[in-house]
């Protein structure tokens, strides 16, 4: 088989595999409540490790890029602006960062 | 019963708005990437439609570029995407009104983002997950597609911002419950120093390490009353 079709393939089957292995049991388990609260837990420490340290890594020249646009959308979150305004505002205002450090 | 599925989704659908303005911005980055790397079009588009996982495509493109293994490539994205079972879980012991037909279809949509706004919906029916997760998917998938077409007409700047929007996606979904909960506040930053401190030694296991580990550590400081998802 070709290379990236075999690539392809080969990280469908490994990505579905993992997602997939749940739907098929789910119905036949029922946790316990400490198990509950585990699973609970688990959006707020995969959303903070999946932005620690990742977001410094967004370019991979100048580390505070990321760190910028991090702060600019948590600021925005605080005062309750709308998801999708957030997403837009942060991507603008990286494109001036982005503008004002080539400048230099 | 029919229309009110309809509507449910469409109401999902609308909540994943916010992930399509990230997805299709980085989709155009990940397409950018892998015909860099000397995929075809079909292939790039084709990737997001099969493997549907943001940071997974994105590293497997990078390593066609530095001519990888397959058996390498496919391994790491096993260790990368691992997490999935985990969301999976999470959704699926969530979702109400459904069959295993329809969690098969709801496992392979089951993302980060689509798994972290399908945790804050009040209304926890599989129609709902559905609609935000199918729409993130095909908003994906037209990203890579736009981004097959567009990319000699975009200037390096604007597609290194692109790659920001996830992360404020992130950022803006969990700040309110760090505003509001001290505990939930503490757990991520403990989790988040973990993840700083594991990735230097384990590499690409460490996210699922800290995610775990974190909410083990969290079942002792968090009380059980302040979480989300919990209806009692």
């Amino acid at each position: 088989m070709d290379y990236i079709m075999l690539v392809i393939l080969g990280c469908a089957v490994v990505t579905f595999i993992p997602r997939l292995i749940p739907a098929l049991f789910i119905d036949k388990l029922d946790f316990p409540p400490k198990v509950e609260k585990f699973l609970n837990l688990i959006p707020y420490t995969a959303l903070a490790a999946l932005i620690c340290p990742g977001v410094l890594t967004v370019d991979n020249h100048l580390w505070y890029i990321g760190l910028i646009g991090a702060v600019v959308a948590a600021g925005l979150a605080w005062k309750k602006v709308p998801l999708g305004a957030i997403v837009i505002l942060t991507v603008i205002i990286l494109i001036g960062v982005y503008s004002f450090v080539s400048f230099f | 019963m029919i229309i009110s599925r309809t509507q449910k989704f469409i109401d999902g659908a609308k909540k994943a708005v916010p992930i399509t303005l990230g997805y299709i911005p980085m989709g155009i980055g990940y397409a950018a990437i892998a015909i860099n790397a000397g995929m075809s079009p079909l292939e790039t588009i084709s990737m997001s439609f099969l493997v549907y996982a943001g940071a997974g495509q994105i590293i497997a493109a990078s390593m066609v570029l530095t001519g990888a293994t397959a058996m390498t490539i496919i391994l790491t994205n096993f260790v990368v995407n691992l997490r999935y079972f985990v969301m999976s879980t999470c959704v699926l012991n969530q979702v109400e009104e459904s069959n295993t037909p329809l969690n098969i279809l709801a496992a392979h949509v089951t993302v980060d983002e689509s798994f972290a706004m399908f945790s804050l919906s009040e209304d926890s029916s599989i129609w709902i997950y559905l609609g935000i997760a199918i729409t993130a998917w095909l908003s994906w998938c037209l990203g890579a597609g736009i981004g097959v077409v567009l990319l000699d007409l975009l200037p390096v700047i604007v597609t290194n911002s692109f790659n920001i929007s996830l992360y404020a996606l992130f950022v803006a979904i969990l700040t309110p419950a760090v505003k509001e909960n001290r505990q939930i506040a503490l757990i991520v930053l403990i989790t988040a120093i973990l993840n700083i401190v594991l990735s230097q030694f384990l590499g690409n296991w460490s996210l699922i390490v800290s995610t775990l580990v974190g909410a083990g550590i969290g079942m002792y400081i968090v009380d059980d009353e302040y979480l989300l998802g919990s209806d009692d």
